[in-house]
C-alpha cells in the first residue's frame, strides 16, 4: 500500500466509525421514542461528542489529502464524497438527540404512538440509516435506490401523519402539547431520513462521476 | 475540419525494429493547449518530436501513416521540412539559448529569414518578449548576454524566440520541469495566454500541470494512445481503466 492509499484507508474507516456511532444513536432515539428503553443522557452525549470530534477529523485527513496529494478522478470523488458524507452524519446524530430531548415532553405519547403508526415510521427511518451506512460500504446501486424510495415514502407518511395529528390536536386541546412535540419528532425523522437520501446521492457521485443532487429520483 | 489543427491517422514509429509509436490515431484542435501524458518511455516526446519531424534526424527512425497539419501531410516528399520547423516552433525541457545576446537570440531567425532591417528586428524583438512575459524584466538588458539569465528567464527567452519567427504550432518538452514554482507558474500562465494565438502541444511529467494548463489530455502507454479527451474529463472521470490508474498513482 502506497502512502496515499493508507490515508484513503484512514479516511473510509473514519467514515464508517462515525456512520455506525450516528447508526447507534438513532437506534436509541427510535428506541426512547418507542417506550422500549430509555436512553442514558450521559451516554448519549458521550456519542455525539465523539461524532463531532470525527467529523472534524475527516475534515482534517480531507484537507490534508488535498493539499498534499492533490487526488484526481475516483480519488477525489471519493475525498469530495467523503466531507459531504461527514456533514450529512454529524447532522443525524444531532437530530438523534434532538428527538430524544422531545421525547421527554411528550406525556400522553403512547396513545398518540399507536394511534398513528409511529412506530412504523421510525422503524422505517431506521433502516434507512442501515441501509446508508450499507450502500458506502458496499457502493450498490441497488441499495442507493432503495434508500432513495424509501426516503420518498417516509416523507408522504410523514406529512400525513402530521395532517392527522393536527386534526387531533383541533378536536382534543388536551393532546396539544404531545401532539406538538410529536409533529417535531416526525419532523426530525423526515429529516435524517433525507439526510440518508443526500448520503446516497454522494455515494451515487463517487460511484458513478455523475452529480444527482436536486435531481427527482424519477428521472434517474 | 477547420477547429482541427493537426490531424494523426495510423502513425506508427519505428527505432529500427522496435515499434515505439503504435498506430496513433487522434485530432489536435486549433488554439487549444493539448497535453500529453504517460509514464517515462511510453513514446510522448517520440510522438511530439514526429509532428516537427525531429525524428527525421535520427537514422535508424521509420514512420509509417499519416501526420496532417491543416490538411497536408508533413511526411509527404515534396514538403519542406525547413518550412515545417517554422511553421512548428519548439521549446524543450532544457533551456537553450544560443551564447549571443538577449536581443540577438530573439532577433536570430528572423535574420537568417532575410530580415535585417533595424526597425522591423526591434519590433519583433519587443513583439515576442513581451508575448513570453518577459519584456519588463529585460527590456533594459537586451545587449546582456542570454546566459546571465536565471533558469526560468533562459526558458521564457527560448519561448519569445520560438515566437518570433510567427509558428502556428509550438510543441513544448516539458518546459517547466527544471524550474522553481514561481517560474512554473510563469510559464503555465503564459501557456494559458499564448493559446489564443497558437496551436500548443505540451508533454508533462506533472500531472497537475497537466490539469492547469491543457484543454485536452492525451494518456500515452507503451506506444498507444490509451485515451484522449477534454482535460476535465480525464482527470475527473477517465473512461479508460489505464488512465484512471495512472493519473491516480496506481501505476506507472
Amino acid at each position: 500500500m502506497t502512502h496515499f492509499e493508507i490515508e484513503l484507508d484512514k479516511l473510509k474507516n473514519v467514515i464508517q466509525k462515525i456512520g455506525a456511532l450516528a447508526e447507534n444513536q438513532v437506534s436509541e432515539a427510535v428506541k426512547t421514542l418507542l417506550l422500549e428503553s430509555a436512553a442514558e443522557g450521559k451516554e448519549v452525549k458521550k456519542v455525539e461528542s465523539k461524532i463531532d470530534k470525527l467529523d472534524v477529523k475527516i475534515d482534517e485527513i480531507c484537507q490534508r489529502i488535498f493539499a498534499l496529494q492533490q487526488p484526481v478522478a475516483s480519488d477525489l470523488r471519493f475525498i469530495m464524497a467523503s466531507m459531504q458524507i461527514s456533514n450529512e452524519i454529524e447532522r443525524i446524530g444531532d437530530l438523534a438527540i434532538s428527538i430524544i430531548k422531545k421525547t421527554k415532553n411528550i406525556k400522553e405519547k403512547h396513545d398518540l404512538i399507536s394511534k398513528f403508526e409511529i412506530g412504523e415510521i421510525a422503524r422505517e427511518v431506521e433502516i434507512v440509516v442501515l441501509k446508508t451506512n450499507e450502500s458506502f460500504l458496499t457502493r450498490d446501486s441497488e441499495i442507493i435506490s432503495t434508500i432513495f424510495s424509501l426516503n420518498n415514502a417516509i416523507k408522504t407518511r410523514v406529512d400525513d401523519v402530521i395532517a392527522a395529528i393536527i386534526g387531533e390536536m383541533k378536536a382534543n386541546s388536551k393532546v396539544v402539547v404531545s401532539g406538538t412535540n410529536l409533529v417535531l419528532v416526525l419532523k426530525h425523522l423526515e429529516r435524517i431520513s433525507e439526510h440518508c437520501s443526500n448520503i446516497a446521492e454522494s455515494v451515487y457521485f463517487m460511484v458513478n462521476a455523475k452529480i444527482i443532487k436536486h435531481e427527482k429520483f424519477e428521472d434517474l | 475540419m477547420k477547429d482541427i489543427k493537426i490531424q494523426v491517422n495510423d502513425l506508427s514509429l519505428y527505432y529500427g525494429e522496435k515499434k515505439a509509436l503504435k498506430e496513433i490515431t487522434m485530432q489536435v484542435p486549433a488554439n487549444k493547449v493539448t497535453a500529453l501524458i504517460g509514464p517515462s518511455g511510453c513514446g510522448k516526446s517520440t510522438f511530439l518530436r514526429c509532428i516537427n519531424r525531429m525524428n527525421d534526424l535520427i537514422p535508424s527512425v521509420s514512420i509509417t501513416g499519416q501526420m496532417l497539419v491543416e490538411g497536408v501531410d508533413i511526411y509527404d516528399k515534396n514538403v519542406d521540412v525547413v518550412n515545417i520547423r517554422k511553421k512548428i516552433g519548439m521549446v524543450f525541457q532544457k533551456s537553450n539559448p544560443f551564447p549571443k545576446s538577449i536581443y540577438e537570440n530573439v532577433a536570430y531567425g528572423s535574420r537568417i529569414n532575410g530580415i535585417n532591417d533595424k526597425n522591423t528586428l526591434d519590433e519583433i524583438v519587443e513583439t515576442s518578449l513581451r508575448q513570453a512575459a518577459i519584456w519588463d524584466e529585460l527590456k533594459d538588458r537586451l545587449g546582456d548576454s542570454a546566459l546571465g539569465l536565471s533558469g526560468g528567464q533562459q526558458q521564457r527567452l527560448c519561448i519569445a524566440r520560438t515566437l518570433a519567427v510567427s509558428p502556428d504550432i509550438i510543441l513544448m518538452d516539458e518546459p517547466a520541469s527544471a524550474l522553481d514554482p514561481i517560474s512554473t507558474s510563469k510559464i503555465e500562465e503564459l501557456v494559458h495566454e499564448l493559446k489564443e494565438q497558437y496551436t500548443i502541444i505540451i508533454v508533462t511529467h506533472n500531472m497537475q500541470q497537466a490539469a492547469r494548463t491543457s484543454d485536452h489530455t492525451a494518456f500515452f502507454y507503451m506506444g498507444e494512445l490509451i485515451e484522449m479527451g477534454k482535460t476535465n474529463e480525464i482527470f475527473t472521470k477517465p473512461e479508460k481503466k489505464q488512465t484512471e490508474d495512472y493519473i491516480t498513482g496506481r501505476f506507472g
